[in-house]
């Protein structure tokens, strides 16, 4: 993978439009993510940043414009990109037969990266989770236990790209806190992350940007400045009331 | 370990953790084996019972006191087909059509004595033999194991998490279809023992075996493809075992059913009461040896006279009446033969029609195989009809040839009013010993492997119908939005 390529950046947008049938869901966004940076996007229900992600890993084809990982464009080539991106859900998905630990094990079995016992133990932990849920059967986890276990995951992908959809949704206050320092991590790392997320308090406080999706582009990006970084009340008003496009 | 083996691994140990998959799979695997050996047994119980039979009537043939030749010609002979060694493994129509003749002179009897006719009405539900397990039981479970292997991690959504640690849909396919194939293969293990043990067996030859081993392990393989395939092109698990039940009720239970109707309303073949009445009626016109007035067997016996250069029949140095006797199971044998070939065109044409709907269907094609190797299907009792036709006329114009030379005419006109006529035209029961013992002479094996190989290039054209289809569907998953 040609990481080091100029148009290598982790994540480049450019002018992407996408089509659901006749309904047109991103109609020229634009959005590069440079290594090592924190990018959250908000919008309110049905903006499309889901369907952003999907374009990005593959998943639904561009109309037009373009999408590079890397600098490979995953709808010609998605396996390639996939392996560059480490991908928290929306709705965690995993096997239910499977123990938290063995999920794991499955997953990063799939991707061909070895991680030690002490290593997987270690992303528990710091996603959160508790010890002796480690080799329980997820069948009976709570949403938030299931998230602690994705976020390990994606932890444990050591990829230059990471893509967070609504990463707090299920977390308790704590967990939360817990979770925004892990983004700190991934940011030493050297990873990108784009964070979809309703969380205004935990973007501003984590996030290097912040961009407004509404109508299928970026209608207004904010980059952290200063001590305070953000004036979040002036965050807060647009984000209740977006404007339209 | 790779990601093939992985995904593989993980689907098996996912069967194996479900008691009603493990139950059904323990189920078929005991189904097979038990199958298997009854079908062995059954089979060698058969051998043994027709061989007995065979050397019974012989002897009693044999040790016929002094008689008549003609007593002979009517008294009859016995013969029964023995089973080739792969009927333990597919008995085909063996159990439909009879197996045991009855031959005389002046008709050709059909085989009778098919043990569907003599047993209970069970037999009729079909033998639980190891052709029927394979065919129609084992893909339903291949169904139940394999319809959820895609289309329940798309349900769960495991699916996108799987293919985002860069995983090929391809790869994923061929792990899902590994685990399927080892299933099948545990399902073939049995299977295949049979087929060995058949392959040890006297007689048995390695091309047919060989062939029925291949063409059953690429109809299991197909089943698995299949299944896989399906799974990876719907929704919702739901829908994939709904659609493959449809599929297997068609193409495994449906057609193979009503191909023999439709084969049989495209070419229909007469009864057996309509072909025997017209037979009848040109038995009449051919002509009465017995009426001196004949036409036909007044020119007979001109040309034999002729022939000998005599003027009377009583002046000929043999029996005119048993000249008369070959004449007459020469003309008859001749129109029976003609009706025999004419039924046997009209098989022949039917079977075409089989093969037809053979297209339809990998079961029919499956079936075809395995019987046309096994020399159990059509082809083998017409064979043995063919050598027992050919077996009666031999040993009845024996026994005529026997009564023109044995016997003189005037005993043989005598002999009705003259007793010691009668006692001399009887002659020694060393002519019986004489006569030849009916062999059957098997097919050779490289014949068998020809009837069956246009079914199995059929089996081959079905498995390449799904493995075609495989890329392009991988292509879709690959690019699923949930
Ligand atoms: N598979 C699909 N088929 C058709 N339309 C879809 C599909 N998925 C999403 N959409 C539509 O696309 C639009 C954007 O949906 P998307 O899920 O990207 O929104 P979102 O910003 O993630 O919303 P939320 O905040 O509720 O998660 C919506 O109008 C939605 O109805
Ligand atoms: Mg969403």
């Amino acid at each position: 993978m040609t990481y080091h390529e100029p148009s290598g950046l982790p994540l480049l947008i450019a002018n992407l439009v996408v089509d659901y049938g006749a309904h047109r869901v991103l109609n020229g966004l634009d959005l590069s993510i440079r290594p090592g940076e924190i990018y959250a996007l908000l919008g309110g229900n049905g903006a499309g940043k889901s369907t952003t992600l999907a374009a990005i890993m593959g998943f639904v084809p561009p109309a037009s414009g373009e999408v590079r990982v890397c600098g490979v464009a995953p709808g010609s080539a998605p396996v390639q990109a996939r392996r560059a991106i480490a991908y928290l859900p929306e709705n965690v998905a995993l096997y239910e037969h499977l123990t938290a630990r063995e999920n794991i094990q499955y997953f990063l079995g799939i991707s061909s990266e070895r991680r030690t016992n002490a290593e997987i133990e270690a992303a528990f932990n710091a996603a959160g989770l508790q010890e002796d849920a480690f080799n329980r059967r997820v069948a009976g986890f709570s949403k938030g236990m299931r998230q602690k276990v994705a976020i390990a995951l994606a932890l444990l992908r050591h990829v230059p790209l990471v893509l967070l959809d609504e990463p707090t949704s299920g977390l308790d206050p704590r967990a939360t806190q817990d979770f925004n320092r892990l983004l700190g991590g991934l940011r030493e790392r050297g990873s990108a992350v784009l964070m979809v997320t309703h969380d205004l308090l935990s973007a501003a406080d984590t996030a290097d940007r912040i961009g407004f999706l509404d109508a299928g582009r970026i209608v207004q990006e904010s980059v952290a400045e200063g001590p305070d970084r953000y004036d979040v009340r002036a965050l807060h008003r647009h984000f209740a009331r977006p404007v339209a496009a | 370990m790779s990601a093939l083996t992985l995904i593989a691994r993980d689907e098996l140990w996912l069967m194996r953790r479900s008691r009603v998959s493990v139950i059904a799979a323990a189920l078929l695997i005991v189904l097979v084996v038990i199958a298997g050996i009854t079908s062995v047994a059954h089979q060698s119980n058969v051998a043994d019972t027709r061989a007995r039979l065979q050397a019974q009537v012989d002897e009693e043939f044999d040790n016929q006191p002094s008689r008549h030749p003609h007593r002979m010609v009517h008294f009859g002979h016995f013969i029964f087909r023995p089973l080739p060694p792969l009927a333990a493994f597919d008995p085909g129509i063996d159990a439909f059509t009879g197996n045991a003749m009855f031959l005389e002179g002046h008709r050709q009897n059909s085989a009778n004595f098919g043990d569907v006719r003599q047993s209970s009405i069970l037999v009729r539900f079909g033998q639980l033999t190891p052709a029927f397990v394979l065919q129609t039981l084992a893909p339903l479970l291949i169904i139940f194991l394999g319809y959820g292997a895609v289309a329940r991690e798309r349900g769960a959504g495991t699916l996108r998490q799987l293919f985002m640690q860069g995983v090929s849909a391809g790869t994923l396919i061929a792990g899902k279809l590994l685990a399927l194939a080892t299933v099948a293969a545990l399902i073939a293990i049995p299977a295949m023992s049979v087929l060995i043990f058949v392959a040890a067996q006297p007689g048995a030859a390695a091309g047919p075996i060989a062939l029925t081993a291949a063409g059953y392990l690429t109809y299991l393989a197909l089943w698995s493809i299949i299944v896989v395939l399906v799974s990876a092109s719907v929704a919702r698990p739901r829908n994939a075992l709904l659609a493959l039940l449809g599929l297997w009720s068609v193409t495994v239970i449906l057609l193979p059913r009503i191909a023999p109707d439709l084969a049989a309303t495209a070419v229909p073949q007469p009864t057996r009461l309509e072909t025997d009445l017209t037979l009848q009626r040109e038995l009449r016109a051919m002509g009465d040896s017995h009426n001196p007035d004949d036409p036909v067997f007044a020119a007979f016996k001109q040309r034999v006279l002729r022939q000998y250069g005599v003027r009377r029949v009583e002046d000929l140095p043999v029996n005119y009446k048993g000249l008369l006797a070959v004449e007459g199971e020469r003309m008859t044998s001749e129109l029976f033969d003609r009706y025999a070939s004419e039924g046997f065109a009209r098989q022949a044409r039917q079977s075409a029609t089989m093969d037809a709907i053979g297209t339809l269907s990998p079961a029919v094609a499956m079936r075809r195989l395995s019987m046309a190797a096994a020399g159990t299907d059509l082809a083998g009792h017409a064979r043995f009809l063919d050598q027992a036709e050919a077996y009666r006329y031999d040993l009845v114009q024996r026994l005529n040839r026997l009564q023109a030379d044995a016997v003189s005419f005037e005993d043989d006109a005598a002999k009705s009013s003259d007793t010691a006529a009668e006692q001399r035209s009887r002659i020694d029961p060393h002519h019986w010993h004489a006569m030849p013992d009916f062999h059957f002479a098997p097919p050779e094996p490289g014949d068998l492997v020809r009837r069956a190989s246009p079914a199995a290039v059929m089996l081959l054209l079905w498995l390449l119908v799904p493995a075609l289809l495989l890329a392009p569907a991988a292509r879709r998953l690959e690019g699923v939005r949930s």
